[in-house]
């Protein structure tokens, strides 16, 4: 085997550089040069469902440019009071490496006295990677967004509030909300302020496009709170103005209709043209009279 | 000079050509109509499996059909310019060759935009061009162009007509066929020959004859800006218009040569059709191969020039791919009719026939290496694509059309030969007339 690796150096050297690369691959493939992130976030839907979400993606520890989604990756959801803990849900990591979990509107939580609720994402680990867990408190805030008519004003308001466990209804303080439209590509920002008594009250602009039909969709949104987490409440309403571009087309080359000038030359020309024709025709008529004259005389 | 003894005298000499048909001749008709046959099968075929017969695909749109379009178009505008030009000319020498000229104008702008029709894919909505024209197109005016100069063309080709349809209509020994005297007596409409008719006749033809040389510098301008007017590399020309006038009149005036030899040398016309004919015909050949090499210099020295990236490429296609065919087209289809026409001695009827030949086939050439090679080197790219797709190949379809459009321009050629002589016995009168009244002036001065 050695006389064969001696007597075919190039290949021999192929080998070895190959055997190297791939050493120096795996080396800077490990995984200990990462550094594993694993988000736990909430969004409380429109429908009142609630999404939990979890990001599990490894950054590199020298290029933090370098990241890489773990995929494929069990994550189990739980909600935690004390020692009692319920199984939500479990959802594999998709490429991007995120895992989703939507609970329904009448999902049971285990809420303590303060009304907050214990979620926990965990990873349980594998061979390569370690087992992670994030966890969260939140308090369910309910949004109802009006979206009404006074005096023909067109008035967006909303209430926030959370509700005790005697049912009863507690105005929301101290919370930043933001409204937008739904555009074409993203959310458009039309309005941001801070819930008091449980209320907001904006009046809605008078000159947002809608579609075809007039319709618009609006957003309240609460991004990011402290003990909320994300609240989203949308509602559908006819309040777009539609534009019709009805601008007069002018005459150029590259409209449906030419430049003036054009339609004058070639008028011009043409006319010319068979204006000429007409008079050789009327000559030609004019000789086969007199032919026919000549022919009667005879 | 009774003129009437002198009509019955030349229709007498051309009878033969009107009243019989030789052997060969019959052959050249089966052989025509064989190719034209052919060509009508091809088109079948392309009509019902659509341009996928044919060479042209994505990239490489435009095949042989709109070089022959341009071809035959660039003819019947130089002999639409040529036979205006020669209406001013006096003497005998003009009139054996303006009707020659005449039927090879009406006859290209008949067979030339049926080429522009096969390259319609859809030939079904064609149709759409009329309703729904768009007055800013080139294609529009073109079609405008073209429909106005073949109506133009055909008035003016019957008005040249008229002396001769009465004429032949007076002539009772003639032995043709009784519908055909009265198709002569039809197109007559009851011309006498009288002076006043004579006079009103040459009032507009005289007039049509400036319009037509008006029209056909518009008409190829026109079809040149269908290329110039866009961003292609190779088409976006400033000279491209004149470049086109001048192309189509050297096409022209070879095509007009070769004709001129072939019926000399069919009907034994050796006294009609001289070899003065040749010789002047061949010195404006000779200008216009100057004129001709002269832009084709300029078109391609300044891009190359330039250098500007895309027009680089093209000639480095053009050097490289077509480089024989860059060759003959613009090296030997000039320089060899220059060599040939400049040397008095070289002027001979053989001779001039051949530099004809060659510029003729030079000029087909420089069109194919206007169209195709700017076709195959597009701005964007062409990637990810069969060769087929890239480079452009003409199929056997559009050989057999195209042969069948030179058959059909030969046998039309033909047919109205057997009609009316090809040589104006009306031109033969009027100048014999004219020349008695000079000589009776010039008497009458002496006294």
């Amino acid at each position: 085997m050695k006389k064969v690796l001696f007597k075919y150096p190039l290949i021999t050297s192929f080998i070895i550089a190959f055997l190297l690369s791939n050493v120096c691959i795996a080396q800077e493939n490990d995984v200990s040069n990462y550094r594993m992130g694993f988000n736990l976030t909430t969004v409380k839907q429109p429908d009142n469902s609630r999404l939990l979400e979890v990001s599990f993606i490894a950054t590199n520890k020298k290029d933090r440019k370098d990241k890489i989604p773990i995929s494929n990756a069990e994550i189990k959801f739980f909600n935690i009071l004390n020692e009692e803990e319920v199984l939500l849900g479990a959802v594999n990591t998709s490429n991007e490496g995120i895992a989703q979990l939507t609970l329904p509107e009448n999902q049971n939580y285990l809420i303590d006295d303060d009304g907050t609720i214990n979620l926990t994402a965990l990873f349980e680990g594998s061979n390569a990677i370690d087992e992670e867990t994030a966890e969260i408190s939140i308090k369910d805030l309910h949004i109802e967004l009006n979206l009404t008519e006074i005096d023909s004003v067109k008035t967006v308001s909303v209430s926030a509030f959370t509700i005790n466990k005697l049912g009863e209804k507690i105005p929301a303080e101290e919370i930043e909300i933001s409204f937008y439209i739904q555009a074409m590509l993203s959310k458009m920002k039309i309005e941001e302020g801070t819930i008091n008594d449980g209320s907001y009250e904006f009046t809605f602009p008078s000159d947002i496009p809608g579609d075809i039909n007039g319709n618009l969709l609006v957003y309240a949104m609460v991004v990011d709170h402290d003990e909320y987490w994300n609240v989203t409440q949308n509602k559908n309403i006819k309040w777009g103005i539609f534009h019709s571009h009805s601008i007069k087309e002018k005459n150029s080359l590259w409209s449906a209709i030419a430049p003036l000038w054009m339609y004058s030359v070639l008028t011009i020309m043409l006319v010319g043209v068979w204006a000429n024709y007409v008079y050789t025709i009327i000559n030609l008529v004019k000789i086969k009279k007199e032919g026919d004259e000549l022919k009667l005389k005879i | 000079m009774d003129f009437n003894q002198r009509k019955r005298e030349l229709v007498k000499e051309f009878s033969p050509m009107l009243e019989k048909s030789s052997l060969v001749s019959k052959l050249w008709y089966f052989v025509l109509i064989a190719i034209i046959s052919v060509g009508i099968y091809a088109f079948y075929l392309q009509f019902i499996n659509g341009h996928k017969v044919t060479g042209m695909r994505d990239n490489v749109v435009w095949g042989i059909y709109i070089i022959n379009f341009i071809f035959f178009v660039g003819i019947s505008y130089s002999g639409a310019f040529i036979t205006g030009v020669l209406h001013f000319f006096n003497g005998s020498w003009k009139y054996s060759i303006a009707r020659i000229i005449k039927i090879i104008t009406v006859l290209s702008l008949i067979v030339g935009p049926i080429f522009i029709l096969l390259c319609i894919g859809r030939l079904d909505r064609l149709h759409y061009l009329f309703i729904y024209p768009r007055i800013q197109s080139p294609i529009t005016w073109d079609i405008i162009a073209i429909m106005t100069d073949l109506i133009g063309c055909f008035i003016y080709l019957y008005l040249t007509f008229i002396p001769d349809f009465a004429i032949l209509r007076d002539t009772t020994d003639l032995k043709v066929p009784n519908w055909q005297k009265n198709v002569y007596r039809v197109l007559a409409i009851g011309y006498q020959d009288t002076t006043s008719q004579r006079k009103r006749l040459h009032k507009i033809t005289e007039i049509m004859s400036v319009m037509i040389i008006a029209m056909a510098v518009v008409a190829y301008t026109v079809l040149a800006w269908i290329f110039s007017l866009t961003l292609q590399p190779g088409w976006n020309s400033t000279i491209f218009a004149p470049y086109f006038i001048i192309a189509g009149l050297y096409s022209g005036v070879g095509v007009i040569i070769i004709t001129m030899y072939l019926i000399r040398t069919s009907f034994k016309l050796e006294k009609y059709i001289r070899k003065i004919h040749f010789i002047g015909a061949g010195i404006v050949l000779l200008i216009i191969s100057l004129l001709f090499g002269y832009f084709t210099f300029s078109e391609y020295f300044s891009k190359w020039f330039s250098h500007k990236t895309n027009d680089v490429e093209l000639l480095e296609t053009l050097f490289s791919h077509y480089f024989w065919e860059f060759i003959f087209a613009n090296y030997i289809g000039v320089l060899v009719p220059i060599i040939i026409l400049f040397f008095k001695k070289l002027r001979t009827i053989k001779s001039v026939t051949f530099a004809a030949v060659i510029a003729v086939l030079g000029l087909w050439l420089n069109r194919y290496l206007i169209v195709i090679p700017t076709l195959e080197t597009p701005y964007i790219p062409i990637q990810d694509t069969r060769p087929e797709f890239i480079f452009y190949t003409a199929s056997w379809i559009e050989y057999a059309l195209s042969f069948a459009g030179i058959a059909a321009f030969i046998l039309m050629f033909k047919l109205i030969m057997k009609f009316v002589p090809i040589i104006p016995i009306s031109g033969i009168i009027d100048q014999e007339r004219f020349e008695e009244k000079r000589i009776k002036n010039l008497g009458e001065q002496n006294k």
